[in-house]
């Protein structure tokens, strides 16, 4: 039973930097209508800015300050994304797709390139705060205190984010602007700054995923494709455009992620591509998605 | 109030719009009759600005807007009501209302009594607040729609097809509540394809033909000359 509950542990913190990447995706296809291929750099951004402010800015600095400092790479890769997407993005809108997908992946090797030249190419690690924040005893096996951070910031992220999309007016005005942007222009919603919100706010997302992933795992360059794949199969399985969608398909591919690692991790990744294909098969949608 | 000159607008490489010139007075109910593919709804949403013109330009209340986005237009109190209505399926009727609301800003909110004055066009909206656009049927959408355009304190109002799909006694109902918005001093714009339901709104008529005004008078002359009923009729 123990056994169980520490892998359900490891499932939830899996789903929750998961959720927070492949939720930032959604949000921005969305509203957007664009598939932000970049979105996998744009979280490892977020893993270097928060490795970089916490294990060189400010090392040796007492816990709590690094705790308040968590989120700089969740501010980084939002900055980032609000500079982008006017400059980068807003022109190719009225181009046909196969151009915004050649944009958005020329701007994934672009960013991996700028981490590359800016960090270096060896990992850059935080692990301070991952350290400091010791462990917990469940069944005698100690389980760090950071991984139930982790789980409660990407619970607390879904909440906080479905009571804005959900329950504010700028969250009312986001969904009509991604249900019929020609209306809600017609309306007087300036649908450019909408776009650089969302895309802001996505941005912010994938940022925070890496930032509170870096304490327990250096930032790595390729760390940003390996995450892009992982939250595709989330979007596929879930919806891509579904917020509900992605938290649904990260738990599910956490889960099936642990399970797989605990008994059959030969064939781990087989398994969750295989999911995908058959969601695809038979809901080609996702799970919580509109057929359009 | 609204006047378009000589404009020219384009859909991809075809030309839809040949130097079309139309005025909207003050407190008048214009109507624009044509055929499908006439260009009606090309006017509409070059005034809206949702196309863009190559040449002529746009003016409300002697102000130039040519160049200003559909959202500029909207704030200055353009209202458009579009012929699929443009209901956001998964926002409630309520938010449908809520969105130029929020956008004003809680000094120039409508407030109750502005309200009961929009509502005064359709009441019947009231009785479906809580449904979500997904669930309306066409003639709850159109009322809606209306409605919604009402939202924005709109001087002008552009109405695309409000009488199209709608059985002829509640046609009646939609040509009594432009009565009822003509009354409150708001000048409106329709497209129609339907002269006899155009004719019992309009102040004034223009007709359209493959992109190019081919008559503009008083309803009553429209049936007087044959050339324009041809055309239009087909």
């Amino acid at each position: 039973m123990d056994f169980f509950f520490i892998h359900l542990l490891n499932a939830l913190l899996s789903a929750a930097t998961l959720f927070l990447i492949a939720g930032g995706l959604s949000l921005i296809y969305g509203v957007m209508r664009i598939v932000n291929l970049a979105h996998g750099n744009l979280y490892a951004f977020g893993a270097y800015v928060t490795a970089w402010t916490l294990g060189r800015a400010l090392a040796g600095a007492p816990t709590p300050l690094l705790y308040l400092a968590l989120p700089a790479g969740a501010v980084g890769a939002a900055l980032l994304g609000a500079v982008l997407e006017p400059t980068l993005l807003r022109p190719f809108y009225k181009r046909a797709e196969e151009y915004q997908l050649l944009v958005t992946f020329g701007l994934l090797m672009i960013l991996g390139d700028v981490m590359h030249f800016v960090w270096g190419p060896y990992p850059l690690s935080a692990s301070a705060l991952w350290e400091n924040s010791g462990s917990v005893s469940i069944a005698g096996n100690p389980y760090p205190n950071y991984n139930l951070v982790v789980i409660a910031i990407g619970g607390i992220a879904a909440a906080f984010l479905w009571f804005f999309v959900y329950k504010t007016r700028f969250g009312v005005v986001l969904r009509a602007t991604s249900q019929n942007m020609r209306m809600a222009s017609a309306l007087g919603v300036d649908v450019n700054r909408m776009y650089v919100q969302a895309f802001t706010l996505g941005c912010f997302m994938a940022g925070l995923g890496g930032a509170i992933i870096v304490p327990s795992q250096s930032a790595v360059l390729d760390m940003g494709v390996d995450a892009l794949v992982l939250s595709f199969i989330v979007v596929v399985i879930g919806g891509l455009g579904s917020l509900e969608g992605a938290l649904v398909g990260a738990l599910i591919v956490g889960v099936v992620r642990e399970a797989g690692i605990a008994w059959f991790p030969e064939i781990e990744l087989a398994v969750l591509y295989l999911m995908a294909a058959a969601v695809l098969l038979v809901r080609p949608a996702g799970l919580f998605g509109r057929a359009t | 109030m609204l006047e378009l000159e000589r404009i020219d607008t384009f859909r991809g490489q075809a030309q839809i719009l040949r130097t079309v010139s139309l005025r909207v007075g003050e407190r008048e109910a214009v109507c624009l009759v044509g055929r499908n593919g006439a260009g009606k709804t090309t006017t509409i949403d070059s005034i809206m600005g949702l196309l863009p013109l190559r040449a002529g330009r746009v003016t409300f209340g002697g102000r130039d807007i040519t160049r200003l986005a559909a959202h500029q237009r909207a704030r200055l109190g353009i209202g458009y009501a579009p012929e699929d209505c443009g209901i956001f399926p998964d926002l409630t009727v309520e938010e449908n209302f809520q969105i130029t609301e929020w956008l004003k800003g809680p000094a120039a909110a409508v407030g109750d009594d502005g309200y009961e004055r929009i509502f005064s066009v359709f009441p019947e909206v009231k009785g479906f607040l809580t449904r979500r656009g997904l669930h309306l049927s066409g003639g709850q959408k159109k009322m809606v729609a209306i409605t919604r355009a009402m939202t924005l304190s709109p001087t002008v109002l552009l109405l695309d097809e409000p009488f199209e799909g709608l059985a002829p006694v509640v046609v009646s109902r939609f040509i009594e509540a432009v009565t009822t918005i003509k009354a409150m001093g708001i000048s409106v714009l329709i497209a129609e394809s339907n002269l006899v339901n155009a004719t019992r709104v309009a102040d004034r008529l223009y007709a359209i033909d493959r992109g190019e005004i081919i008559f503009n008078g008083l309803p009553r002359d429209v049936f007087a000359n044959h050339d324009v009923m041809r055309t239009i009729r087909g």
